[in-house]
């Protein structure tokens, strides 16, 4: 049966289920570059990433953490009720970082026929830095 | 530091088919397992067409059409000064393996801000707005990228 979430179900406070990924390693911005097609060394190799002032080396691409959230949202807001996704990039993300993956429901309405749901989110590493905020929007069917 | 007179110039559109090979090669490489976007029958049986692309695929045309990279170098940005500051999407429609995507990417805004340590900043928004082969809007991107001068 088809996995399905409802407008009469979430409520504002409700939280979205959590997310955990990592630790990260290097290899996943190899792979990511090669989906992405963001080749951009800073990402995948560390004498490049050092000699630009990245003392530890290479760090994620921020539209990996973004999937990461992607991720988060579409285990939980079925993609095709998904209508808007924004991030801000806070933080640089590391190899060996453990990235959780948050988000509440802050409104819910009714507007021009659709039934509305709105979202924060955030993503941390395991020190609680963070690494991207961010809102969704998702419109939901009704049992009604 | 950018080409603040390019402000509202738009570019010439990028064409990319989608497969499904490439969907699932993005779901893969940021580790979601999520079966709708692997398995067409999964995705069939969630009410799909087929793998619909996951939210942030659109990085995909951008990258590899280099259209983003061909807007900062038009705007004369150091591609080694920029940070990625924002990145949003609207959904218009799924995206599906056959779709044949076309992108035009349009320089919205380019503002200079100063930064709390006193560093002048180029904030740059490109917006590229994306259609199918049958010319239906399917969904908008728009970057903020942060130069650093």
């Amino acid at each position: 049966m088809a996995h399905e979430l409802y407008f009469e179900d979430v409520t504002i406070g409700d939280e979205m289920p959590k997310l955990v990924k990592g630790p990260l390693q290097k290899l996943q911005h190899v792979v990511y570059a090669g989906a992405s097609g963001d080749f951009n060394p800073l990402h995948t190799d560390d004498d490049f990433a050092k000699a630009v002032g990245m003392k530890d080396g290479v760090i994620a691409h921020g539209m990996l953490i973004m999937g990461f959230a992607g991720q988060a949202i579409t285990a939980w807001v079925p993609k095709k009720y998904l209508k808007k996704f924004g991030v801000r990039f806070a933080g640089m993300t590391k190899p060996g970082n453990t990235i959780t993956v948050t988000g509440k429901v802050t409104d819910k309405k009714q507007e021009a026929g659709q039934n509305l749901v709105f979202c924060e989110l955030t993503v941390t590493d395991e020190a609680g830095d963070v690494k991207i905020t961010g809102n969704f929007t998702a419109a939901l069917p009704s049992k009604a | 530091m950018a080409d603040h007179s390019k402000v509202g110039k738009e570019y010439p559109a990028m064409t990319w088919e989608v497969e499904r090979g490439k969907i699932a090669e993005m779901a893969k490489a940021i580790g979601d397992t999520n079966p709708i976007y692997l398995n067409r029958d999964a995705a069939i049986e969630e009410g799909y067409k087929d793998t619909p692309a996951p939210p942030t695929f659109l990085t995909v045309p951008m990258m590899w059409n280099s259209s983003m990279p061909a807007v900062l170098g038009d705007l004369a940005i150091n591609f080694m000064m920029v940070l990625h500051g924002e990145e949003e999407y609207e959904y218009y429609q799924e995206i599906y393996p056959g779709d044949i995507i076309t992108g035009a990417a349009k320089v919205a805004a380019i503002e200079e801000k100063t930064s709390k340590s006193g560093r002048k900043m180029d904030m740059v928004t490109v917006e590229i707005l994306y259609k199918n082969q049958r010319g239906e809007n399917v969904a908008k991107a728009r970057s903020l990228l942060v130069e650093r001068k």
